[in-house]
């Protein structure tokens, strides 16, 4: 049995790749942690574990003897570095290897290959191919096949173009990275591409022209502006006044080097001496700036083509490679130098790597069969996890410690947080392992533990996902014992409701702002007034069944200026340990603040909201009594009576209390009008969740009609969103949840139909069936009738739509003679 | 990456350099507000934005990628965030969906 190795590896001297063919393209596998698809060929030994990639890069400069970097170079020599922290020593083929082993991390498959494609440099010789080889063995790949990286980045190229014909005679692969230089003349030979003949330079590259540009172009500048003595020495030195704005200056150069790929100019930006600094940097200062380097590399180039005694008219085109050929100058003098097309159609990052997973899918190995291999395929050893930690704790980071019981020797390890924020880098799994875990605030934290055998291959051990939560749920924190609802207005019901601000078993300390909008204008010299009113019980509650918590009344007097409707205001709830809420509200229209602060024993009450809440409640209470006296509900209808006759001595009392009263019955009446409002809002409760429920059936089925009308995939995905937990809030026994996924389910519909010209056609009939007479306006709905018979006729149906809304508009409004909501104003 | 999230992502880091200024300077002050409030609706839809400033360096944290100025020390700090950390909720997973760029130094 044979089987195709499929998987690819750039072994890059800067940075590495891992891609995978399949099904006729090639997959370029990112890093778990941080997604990126570049992994730095950097390999750093601290104490007690070993670090590769990004965060060993970071340490190359200020811990150079356990960190190594561009091992490439050295590979097939015998040099090998002392690793201080270690005491012993590795070589390049043992780094290449960990660089190896790390990439297979990235395989997010699950797939374990045994056999792999890597690229090696043109230059390299049978020695260095060899140790590649070996570095490939070592990491656990059975079979390890090379491939020369100008002929992967042409595959790739060729690929790319699914044109063959770009095959035919010789082509050169320049290659400029983030830290080397690559040239190779590429040719096909007897049927077969061969690279015959390359150059290059190994200290050539990206990383120079960032430097370039803080060395030529901002440190000049800077000092035209201002006195910085011996800047570019305090810059560099590692003990510099200025060491720290260099690495600042580093990182913002690469992003100025990558914007004036695609802009004439950029703009950096930084602080020196607390002072800000604004540079412009041109296109033509950095081109002037790198022009000697890019030179220097067509300069090579030209070497290849005069020691092959080609012309420019021989050579096909110049295939670009590498993150560097992304300037443009380099593509133009490249160009307009050799006089040759400059080809740039593949991604040149991930082109060599892409190349490798295109020859992997062509090669096959015969599949392995030995002892050991289904040994480590089938078998994983019996290795268990007596852990041990604190599940949840208010500190950042977290003791972790375990016991391992089965077969440890030559296993290694590592922790990793499932979001991707740690990696404990690889460790030696021994009897006793134990690692501060890094937490992410506010969260629970899952981690999990990976066991590896000595070829790095994962092995399906049995080991326990580590839990932490950090903050958020903190067993010394207290939690809500109901939720906390700000009420706004529901102008559609002429009511008000609740907006849920903090959920129940939310943990104090809590804080939270939200923007709404002001529903009525309130002017200085009028007696309407703002009220943000917090309340504590269900979100899905009637706001006059919850306990007020704190009110704040912003009164026409108090304005700077008057307040306009639609203006917003910016609310912000916190509530401490000690369960003190603090209300801050800003109306953002006069940027005008007002603040109080809520002590739970001290209970607010504002006689003009309990007179309106009593009114809303009037209101209700009538709505219900037609209800069950039409459905003949006596019973029900009775209770109705009695909650409205105490509604009515409540309003009695309340006319007589003054605004200023001291006395308790404020709060005797509030606590009255609480449980009115609770024994109303249960009267009759089962019959209107039986009818809601209908209701959201109707709907439901109706909604997903028009979805698979339209086949809506979008929509569809919406609908099951809703429809989710639809068990759940069915059986809640709560009209509120019902209602509201109800109004979801409508929503939804309605963003279906509107878009329908049937829908505008049916309600511009149904207006027009109505007598202009009955209209507000007839003279004007007349015009607006013969309008719409125009624009049917036309089917114009924005203008019909038009129409309907005019019409719509000029109905009688049926709330017209209803008492208007004094409400909260906002909403 | 999605060019929603890659506009989101420059927003935040926009965002995120006017709140460094806003808190640095005190006649910026007004502007707080609209920026912390340009941070919550970012929250709001998913992303959260972690600022390491002023926090431990450690080796094992990989949210961030480090520059380490001065000499390397037992004791590390971050002195500087030039990115934030930038994670995504989506569908109750959580990653990383930039990684921060902050220079450490002893402390």
């Amino acid at each position: 049995m044979s089987h195709q190795i499929n998987f690819g590896i750039d072994l890059g001297t800067t940075n590495s790749l891992i891609g995978k063919f399949q099904n006729g393209s090639v997959e370029i596998f990112k890093n778990p942690f941080g997604q990126k698809e570049t992994l730095p060929s950097v390999v750093a030994f601290r104490k007690d574990r070993i670090i590769v990639g990004d965060k060993a890069r970071e340490l190359i400069e200020k811990d150079p003897e356990n960190v190594f970097s561009s091992f490439k170079r050295k590979m097939g020599t015998s040099e090998s570095f002392f690793v201080p922290n270690t005491g012993d020593f590795k070589t390049p083929v043992e780094l290449s290897a960990l660089v190896l082993r790390e990439l297979k991390n990235f395989i997010y498959t699950g797939e374990k290959p045994d056999a792999v494609v890597i690229t090696i440099p043109a230059s390299f010789d049978t020695i260095q191919s060899n140790a590649t080889k070996k570095a490939g063995n070592d990491a656990g790949f059975r079979e390890v096949q090379l491939l020369q990286e100008p002929i992967a980045a042409s595959l790739a190229f060729a690929n790319k173009q699914n044109n063959t014909a770009g095959l035919q005679g010789q082509w050169l692969v320049y290659d400029l990275g983030g830290g080397t230089f690559d040239v190779a003349l590429v040719k096909i030979v007897d049927g077969e591409m061969r690279v015959v003949d390359h150059e290059g330079d190994n200290y050539l590259g990206g990383v120079d022209f960032d430097i370039a540009i803080i060395e030529k172009l901002v440190v000049p500048q800077l000092q035209q502006q201002g006195n910085y003595p011996d800047l570019l020495s305090q810059l560099r030195s590692a003990r510099g006044k200025y060491n720290t704005l260099y690495h600042i200056l580093l990182k913002k150069a690469e992003e100025v080097k990558v914007q004036l790929t695609t802009s004439t100019a950029a703009e950096i930006e930084f602080e020196i001496d607390d002072q800000d600094i604004y540079l412009t940097i041109t296109r033509d200062d950095f081109e002037t700036t790198i022009y000697d380097s890019i030179q220097y590399s067509v300069d090579l180039v030209k070497k290849i083509l005069t020691r092959n005694q080609l012309t420019s008219a021989d050579v096909m085109e110049v295939v670009m490679i590498g993150g560097s050929t992304y300037i443009p100058l380099v593509k133009t003098l490249v160009a307009s130098q050799l006089g040759i097309p400059v080809n740039c159609s593949v991604d040149p990052t991930t082109a060599v790597a892409v190349g490798a997973a295109w020859y992997a899918g062509t090669r096959s190995v015969a599949a392995p069969q030995t002892k050991e291999n289904k040994a480590a395929a089938g078998n994983a050893p019996d290795i268990h996890f007596k852990t041990a930690y604190q599940k949840n704790t208010a500190d950042k980071e977290e003791y972790f410690t375990a016991i391992v019981t089965g077969p440890v020797s030559g296993l290694s390890y590592r922790i990793v947080r499932a979001d991707g924020g740690y990696d404990s880098g690889i460790k030696p799994l021994q009897e006793r392992i134990s690692e501060m875990l890094l937490l992410a605030e506010n969260s629970n934290n899952i981690f999990n533990i990976l066991v590896f055998d000595a070829a790095h291959n994962e092995l399906a051990v049995d080991a326990p996902a580590i839990s932490i939560t950090q903050g958020k749920f903190n067993i010394h924190g207290q939690p809500l014992p109901n939720d906390i609802c700000i009420e706004i207005d529901d102008p559609e019901n002429n009511t008000t409701k609740l907006e849920l601000i903090f959920e129940k078993n939310a943990i104090l300390p809590l804080r939270k702002t939200i923007i709404k909008e002001v529903m009525k204008t309130i002017l200085r010299s009028g007696r309407d007034s703002l009220l943000i009113n917090v309340v504590e019980g269900s979100r899905y509650a009637i706001p006059g069944s919850c306990v007020p918590l704190g009110m704040i009344e912003i009164k026409g007097s108090d304005l700077i200026t008057d307040l306009v409707k639609g203006s917003d205001v910016e609310i912000t709830l916190q509530i401490s340990e000690s369960r003190d809420l603090s209300v801050k509200a800003v109306l953002l229209m006069n940027e005008q603040e007002f603040s109080e602060i809520f002590n739970p024993l001290v209970r607010q009450i504002n006689i003009g909201k309990l007179q309106d809440d009593i009114h809303q409640l009037k209101i209700q209470a009538a709505s219900k009594m037609k209800r069950f006296k039409s459905s003949q509900q006596y019973e029900l209808a009775a209770t109705v009576q009695e909650i409205q006759s105490d509604l009515d001595s409540i309003s009695d009392r309340l006319e007589v209390l003054s605004i200023d009263d001291v006395t308790d019955e404020k709060y005797q009446l509030e606590e009255r009008k609480r449980k009115l409002a609770q024994q109303l809002d249960n009267t009759g409760k089962d019959q209107q969740i039986v009818e809601v429920t209908e209701q959201y059936f109707k709907q439901k089925d109706h909604c997903l009609w028009h979805i698979q009308e339209e086949k809506d995939e979008g929509r569809l995905a919406r609908f099951e969103q809703i429809t989710k937990e639809e068990s759940t809030f069915l059986s809640s026994q709560s009209y509120y949840t019902i209602k509201a996924k109800t109004d979801e389910l409508i929503n939804l519909g309605w963003e279906i139909v509107r878009n329908k010209p049937s829908t505008w056609i049916n309600n511009y009939h149904f207006y027009a069936n109505i007598p202009p007479n009955d209209y507000t306006n007839p003279q004007m709905a007349a015009r607006f009738m013969e309008i719409g018979e125009k624009a049917l006729a036309r089917q114009n149906y924005e203008e019909l739509k038009a129409a309907v809304y005019q019409l719509h508009n000029l109905m009688p409004d049926d709330k017209k003679n209803n008492q208007p909501l004094k409400g909260t104003g906002i909403g | 990456m999605d060019p929603l999230l890659t506009l989101h992502i420059r927003i935040i880091n926009q965002v995120f350099e006017l709140d460094k200024k806003t808190a640095a300077k005190p006649e910026l002050q007004s502007l707080q507000r609209n920026v912390d409030r340009i941070k919550q609706h970012f929250e709001e839809a998913g992303y959260t934005i972690v600022n390491p400033l002023g926090e431990a360096y450690h080796e094992t944290r990989i949210d961030y990628e480090a520059s380490i100025t001065g000499d390397m020390a037992p004791e590390m700090e971050i002195v500087n965030v030039i990115k934030p950390v930038v994670y995504y909720t989506t569908g109750g997973q959580k990653s990383i969906l930039q990684k921060g760029v902050v220079i450490a130094a002893a402390k």
